[in-house]
């Protein structure tokens, strides 16, 4: 039996065990409850490593994949995304001025070009052993090998076994080289070692602890942290998970599973005297005969083998605010502690049940050998044998053999993986750069000055409504500017039931605003219309789950829901139409406006930190930063669109993921709002003249939200638009209609389900039956096209087909010589857009090691997340449906800044810099004043020579994605230049 | 317009779904390629054609006053005492459950085509969606008990292979697995109870109705009070498998690893009412036996009453649907156990559309709090406060564990029933292990060095 020693004190656990969780728990998946989704690095744990060591290091953590499959780069280079010429390029780079010596007669270069364009598959374990048994596979030329190079090598054979049939040549070769490769191939090396007890009961006993351990924690934690779904909680939550558990499994008798044998025993005993969280801790290692000096591993591996509830217990503990409802005094010691506990008594289960002697965990060693992967490694070197150049006499020199089979063992399928990864990357960057530079090289025609201008988030879903809004009418400027619009706010609408920040999460707010009705009593009647269905919605929702009420209601109205039923299955659209005009069509919301004037003094409301209103300078100040990055300034139009955007869909746990990443993952709506009554105020614009920016008087700002997921568009306060502005203002709702039509329609050539033809006029329609759909898994793609971010001047990029893949951040390095305006924006923008770049490329790469897998059976969990169908681990990262069009590359940003201005930068923001430096993005200096480009590479910025000058032109945007369902590089689009022949 | 010419929309009904089942089974087992848009329209094809059938034959029952439809459709095999006839009978238990049964697996297969969109089973999902459906409707239909049983089995293999839909996870081949395993053991009883009917009163068929036993017909019944007791006994047995009644409901909640619609479709409207229809069909002799009867309100009272608690304290959607399901399907036990018949009916239909609903809009449910909150204008009033009252303080904790880990039916069940098998089972295992090897000289798996001595030797 284990023995317990819990009175053999260590010297304060309380500091050890803090120190431990300390550094483990940033490995913890560091995602909010899902309606706070916040697109974030899910390796941010890692970034003082390069990305390459960094993925791979990580990858032998968590048991996840680093890069995408060696089969998916096999197909990329297939249908031409990773061209040979990459792939050559990146071995070059790679191997730098000295390759290093020839292998076997072959020059090293060739050896790596030669690995990765001949991908082939080898077979692991037990489907190895089976074709080596069962198949010709080590007496045959492989199938892959070319029929020049079989001639060769038959020849060869000829030339050694005298004049045979081929047949037999073949065989007498491959067997021969088979067994050299075998004779020369050294044993299989040890198993890491793996210090967790579960993992050696498991090893050794083949019983899994955790299969008992882990649906006990998973109810427990669920029921926790649960935010409303349970009609009945957990009482006395405040506590902490730890008492709440040691006080349920503490009563007399408990449960009658065999494994729980004394657990509530022991329950009494802590809870008696008092134990702590990490004295428990302490006294489940040393039941569990851990040496300390493994504590650090055993409790990592302990937290990772649940790491979604683990790191949602972390996350309310270290973010309360974030928790939808209630924060309940969450401590990742605590849940370690129950979990430990509990390992306890699985694991004296486990070695009681299947060793009848008393045996103790120590003395468990495998049953299980590690799998024969030297095989793995000699069909690798045989095959490759045959597909490379190399001189099959080589290896009758038995020195040369093992040359090869190192070399095979040296370039194994990590290292090819990462190269291909840079191929695949390289051929995007190179027509990015490449597109970009052939487009400035084109003729485009000077426009006349604009009549509106409108500001959209840097989100790359913006790039293609403003490219068609630039198609559509030439006399309109669009730029990009955080989603926020440096309206860094709380903010409480009209129906919201407390305020929200909006604004980057990196920032908390100071400062609250408040939506109000104009007409005190409308606003009266309208909250109590609304209270009445809500109470009335909520009552039948309950009710419909309990026994005697729920009876009642099914027996009784239960017919009525076949209407609803059969209108979801078959009617989506219609029926979500009606359905809302049931729930609020009688009632619809008074007209509103912001109170964004703080006339007081500097008093804080209720107490609370947070500022009401903004004062006159402070929104000068918000509305001069934004105007003069912008450079919007000096050439204000009439008017001036602020649109902030957000996303609302049904059958979408992860809707608050397709929100404005700017706002914190909100709707960045009122933020336009607050910025248009800002540049609207007459004392702002006294004040901005002041410091001398003088807009135009007769100049207007509307704010304005625009759906990304239906495509609509509503504007705020547009009753206070003033005569002069009017005209200015229905040009830009009609031409923001139109945009908006071939927005929706460029989206739905994504879709599979859309038609290929699809009729521009319909486009809207369709996108809004995708959006309020309960069957509808992609109600939109959010921001899975994400690949890059071109930070400078729209006038040089304005035309160019981009497919609404970069980040558009507008920025005039004219008006910003110091830099110090880019260092701003890009201490704001790198990490944001590298956040969102990399948890996609993670989600992708290893769908359910770092996404949350397919989302059709997800179940959602006490409003806080999901799990795989029935009692699984919290599932973190985003869904298969929402990142499978994505392409996984690190974020290619374009800077019109010189390179010295970005070296500057780098070296005087240690963050920017870790970013850069260690590659977690790739930086592209552009320069200001012409076409040439710096692109950024081990340390230091390099020119860039294109490798073509060719681009497709086109009249507009339609003609060149129409038909086309996959990922299209860039076109020069002349109707954003009224159509000037370029 | 007479009896007979019913006949065609009655046949229809079973034809079609299994039409459709085999119209996606060969191209699959020939190895064919069918896009989406071919599964698609042959599965919703067949299902409208069958609904339309449904409607057809029910209004053609109430235009010739018909309250029974009996349409014979040969025999498969007979020996001197016994005879395994096809026959399907619609009267007014079964056309209702009829139509409801192919109305629903129609929505959820127009449902699917968007929410399977691309999924690599799309293909599995929609055959054994088919393959369910008629199933249901041999079940639903079937003259005998005999041929009930037949449908019965191809109903409880579509749900296992669905919960195992994901079958690159572990969990939902092990919960597909473990339903599979309740629904077999409870197959046990069915098979009983046609075998004592047959033994009894020589015939499984369903009868005509006869006069003041109600509106439909049920399995004739033998006169000895103990063989009928017995054998609704047994088919109380045959039904907790399926609706998931006491003390075999664990599967239920475990069984939600599949796709949304297809948990929406079985555990909230057909499947998990499968039981409470065998029972009806079984009410006219359940009448004559009110010790089974009694036996049936109790087993549904007490999983109504179990089921509300547990499902009070789930904190996942799917689960807490799931025990509101078994809650339902409890009182529903009970009203066929007191005889209320046609309230049961209404509530079968009623909780179906009611149920599959909610499963179906789950995935929502974030969306919809957020939307109620802001309606509500404050956060959701507390719950659970009555029962808070109710209870003792002191029992609280009790209570609340029982209802955390489900009853611990679980335990009993896996560590105390389930636990003599299986050490019978791993120990048969060794033996068979310890034999082979002794016969093949084989102590060990093959490894690198024996796949060498094995080319060697060649």
């Amino acid at each position: 039996m284990l023995t317990v020693r819990s009175d053999e004190s260590v010297e304060s656990p309380e500091r050890v065990i803090a120190g431990i969780l300390e550094g483990v728990r940033h490995l913890l998946p560091e995602q909010a409850p899902l309606h706070a989704f916040v697109h974030h690095n899910p390796l941010h744990a890692f970034e003082h490593l390069p990305f390459e060591r960094a993925v791979v290091e990580a990858a032998s953590i968590f048991g996840t994949e680093p890069f995408q499959s060696e089969q998916a780069f096999a197909h990329s280079l297939e249908i031409g995304r990773i061209r040979e010429s990459d792939v050559e390029s990146v071995v070059d780079d790679d191997l730098g001025p000295e390759p290093g010596p020839a292998i076997c007669g072959l020059q090293r270069r060739e050896f790596i070009l030669g690995r990765l364009l001949h991908p082939f598959e080898v077979p692991i374990g037990a489907t190895l052993l089976w074709q080596l048994v069962e198949t010709p596979a080590q007496r045959a030329i492989h199938p892959l090998v070319h029929s020049a190079r079989r001639r060769t090598l038959l020849h060869h054979a000829e030339a050694r076994y005298g004049s045979l049939s081929q047949s037999t040549l073949e065989t007498l070769l491959m067997t021969e080289l088979w067994q050299r490769m075998k004779e020369v191939a050294s044993p299989v090396e040890e198993q890491p070692h793996r210090p967790r007890p579960r993992d050696r009961i498991r090893d050794a006993l083949g019983i899994d602890p955790d299969t008992w351990v882990h649906p006990l924690l998973i109810r427990l934690c669920a029921a926790f942290l649960d935010q409303g779904v349970a009609y009945w909680t957990m009482a006395r939550r405040e506590e902490g998970i730890l008492r709440a558990f040691r006080r349920l499994y503490g009563l007399p008798v408990g449960p009658p599973d065999r494994w729980m044998n004394g657990l509530a025993g022991e329950c009494r005993r802590q809870q008696r005297e008092a134990w702590t969280a990490e004295s428990t801790i302490v006294w489940a290692l040393v039941a569990l005969e851990v040496p300390p000096k493994d504590w650090p591993i055993v409790i990592r591996d302990t937290l990772l083998s649940l790491r979604g509830w683990a790191g949602m217990m972390s996350q309310f503990e270290q973010h309360p605010q974030r928790a939808p409802v209630v924060a309940h005094p969450a401590r990742l010691a605590d849940y370690l502690a129950v979990q430990m506990t509990l390992d306890v008594f699985a694991s004296r289960h486990a070695l009681c049940s299947a060793t009848s002697e008393q045996g103790s965990l120590l003395e468990l060693r495998p049953q299980t050998t590690p799998p024969p992967r030297d095989l793995e490694l000699v069909y690798e070197a045989f095959v490759a044998a045959q597909l490379l150049p190399v001189e099959p006499a080589a290896f009758e020199d038995s020195a040369h053999a093992r040359s090869w089979l190192t070399a095979i063992a040296e370039f194994d399928g990590l290292a090819r993986r990462r190269l291909l990864h840079r191929a695949y990357e390289r051929s995007y960057r190179v027509r990015v750069l490449d597109g970009m530079q052939a487009h400035e090289r084109l003729d485009r025609r000077q426009l006349p000055s604009p009549e509106f201008q409108a500001v959209f988030c840097i989100d790359e879903r913006s790039e293609s409504l403003r490219r068609h809004l630039e198609e559509i009418c030439t006399v309109a400027e669009t730029f990009g500017y955080a989603g926020f619009f440096g309206v860094a706010m709380a903010y409480q609408g009209l129906d919201d039931i407390h305020p929200r920040p909006l604004c980057p999460v990196a920032l908390s707010p100071r400062h609250q605003i408040v939506e109000r009705a104009i007409e005190k009593e409308e606003e009266s009647s309208y909250r109590n219309l609304r209270r009445r269905h809500g109470t009335l919605r909520h009552a039948l929702g309950v009710g419909s789950k309990s026994l005697a009420r729920g009876g009642i209601l099914t027996a009784v109205t239960g017919l009525m829901s076949v209407v609803p039923l059969i209108g979801r299955c078959l009617f989506p659209a219609l029926t979500e139409r009606w359905s809302q005009r049931l729930d609020q069509g009688a009632v619809t919301g008074p007209a509103t406006r912001l109170e964004i004037e703080r006339s007081g003094p500097l008093t804080c409301e209720d107490g609370g930190d947070l500022l009401r209103g903004y004062t006159v300078l402070e929104m000068a100040g918000i509305v001069e930063t934004a105007l003069l990055t912008m450079g919007i300034a000096g050439a204000c139009a009439p008017l001036v669109l602020i649109v902030g955007h957000g996303s609302s869909s049904l059958n979408n746990p992860h809707e608050a993921a397709h929100d404005c990443g700017a706002t914190g993952g909100g709707r960045g709506g009122p933020n336009a709002r607050a910025f248009a009554a800002m540049g609207n105020h007459p004392g702002v614009r006294h004040a901005l003249a002041g410091r001398g920016i003088n807009l135009p008087k007769n100049s207007w700002f509307v704010g304005a939200y625009h759906n990304t997921c239906d495509d609509s568009v509503r504007y705020y306060d547009d009753d206070l638009v003033p005569a002069a502005a009017r005209e200015h203002f229905e040009l830009a709702v009609r031409s923001m209609r139109a945009a908006c039509a071939l927005d929706a329609h460029e989206r739905c050539r994504r879709f599979g389900t859309s038609p290929r033809d699809l009729d521009i006029g319909k486009a809207i329609a369709h996108v809004k039956a995708h959006s309020t759909d309960l069957a509808q898994p992609r109600p939109e793609y959010g921001h899975a096209t994400n690949a890059s971010c071109i930070v400078g001047r729209r006038s040089r990029t304005r035309g160019l087909f981009l497919d609404r893949r970069p980040f558009l951040v507008s920025y005039d390095p004219t008006t910003d010589p110091s830099g110090e305006g880019l260092a701003t924006l890009l201490l704001s923008v790198g990490p944001v857009g590298a956040g969102i770049n990399l948890e996609y490329y993670f989600s992708f790469v290893d769908p359910v090691g770092y996404g949350c897998g397919t989302k059709l059976p997800h179940n959602i969990v006490g409003l806080i997340g999901v799990m795989d169908g029935h009692a699984s681990d919290l599932r973190t990262g985003l869904p298969w449906q929402m990142v499978e069009i994505h392409e996984p590359m690190r974020l290619l940003m374009i800077v019109e800044a010189a390179a010295d201005t970005l070296e500057r930068i780098l070296e005087a923001h240690e963050g920017l810099d870790q970013l850069v430096r260690n590659e977690w993005i790739q930086l592209v200096s552009w320069s200001p004043d012409s076409p040439a480009m710096h692109v950024f590479a081990n340390g230091a910025f390099i020119p860039y020579v294109p490798e073509s000058t060719a681009i497709p032109i086109l009249d507009r945007s339609p003609a060149f994605y129409s038909g086309h369902h996959e990922h299209l590089g860039l076109a020069h689009l002349t109707a954003a230049f009224g159509g000037a022949p370029a | 317009m007479n009896v007979a010419s019913l006949n065609p929309p009655l046949l229809a009904l079973i034809v079609l779904p299994a039409a459709a089942f085999f119209a996606l089974a060969i191209p699959a087992w020939l190895g064919r390629r069918v896009d989406e848009r071919a599964i698609n329209a042959i599965v919703g094809a067949a299902f409208a054609a069958s609904a339309l059938a449904a409607v057809a034959l029910i209004s053609g029952m109430l235009a010739i006053g018909a309250d029974r439809v009996v349409l014979p459709l040969g025999t498969w095999f007979e020996t001197d005492s016994y005879r395994f006839t096809w026959t399907l009978v619609a009267d007014h238990l079964s056309v209702p459950f009829a139509l409801l049964s192919t109305v629903l697996v129609g929505l959820v297969g127009a449902f699917s085509r968007r929410y399977m969109h691309l999924e690599r089973g799309y293909r599995r999902f929609y055959l054994l969606l088919a393959l369910f459906g008629a199933g249901v409707e041999v079940v639903v239909l079937a003259g005998t008990l005999d041929m009930l049983f037949f449908g019965w089995e191809i109903v409880g293999l579509a749900s296992a292979l669905l919960i195992a839909f994901f079958n690159e996870r572990v969990n939902p081949v092990e919960h597909g697995l473990r339903a599979f395993v309740t629904y077999r053991i409870c197959d046990v009883g069915l098979l009983a109870a046609a075998v004592s009917l047959h033994h009894a009163v020589g015939s499984s068929d369903i009868a005509a109705p006869s006069p003041g036993s109600g509106d439909w017909g049920g399995f004739s019944c033998p006169n000895d009070p103990i063989q009928a007791t017995a054998i609704g006994l047994l088919l109380l047995w045959a039904s907790i498998g399926k609706s998931a009644q006491l003390p075999f409901g664990g599967w239920l909640p475990r069984a939600m690893e599949g796709p949304t619609p297809s948990s929406a479709i079985f555990y909230g409207a057909i499947s998990i009412h499968l039981g409470a229809y065998l029972l009806l069909r079984a009410a006219p002799l359940l009448e004559q036996a009110p010790i089974a009867a009694a036996a049936v309100c109790t087993i549904g009272a007490l999983t109504a009453l179990h089921a509300t608690f547990v499902g009070r304290v789930q904190s996942d959607i799917k689960s807490a649907l799931a025990y509101a399901s078994m809650t339902q399907v409890g009182l529903i036990f009970v009203e066929i156990g007191l005889g209320f018949r046609y309230l049961a009916i209404v509530h079968i239909v009623g909780h179906a559309a009611v149920r599959s609903l909610q499963i179906l809009r789950s995935p929502s449910l974030l969306h919809d709090h957020h939307h109620l909150e802001q309606a509500m204008g404050q956060q959701l009033p507390k719950t659970g406060g009555h029962l808070e009252r109710l209870v003792p303080a002191a029992m609280q904790p009790w209570l609340y564990r029982h209802a955390l880990e489900r009853g611990y039916f679980d335990a009993a069940l896996l560590d105390f029933a389930a636990r003599g098998f299986v050490r019978l089972f791993l120990a048969l295992d060794r033996y068979d292990r310890a034999w082979s090897d002794l016969l093949t000289s084989a102590p060990r798996p093959p490894r690198l060095r024996q796949i060498r001595d094995a080319q060697e030797s060649q």
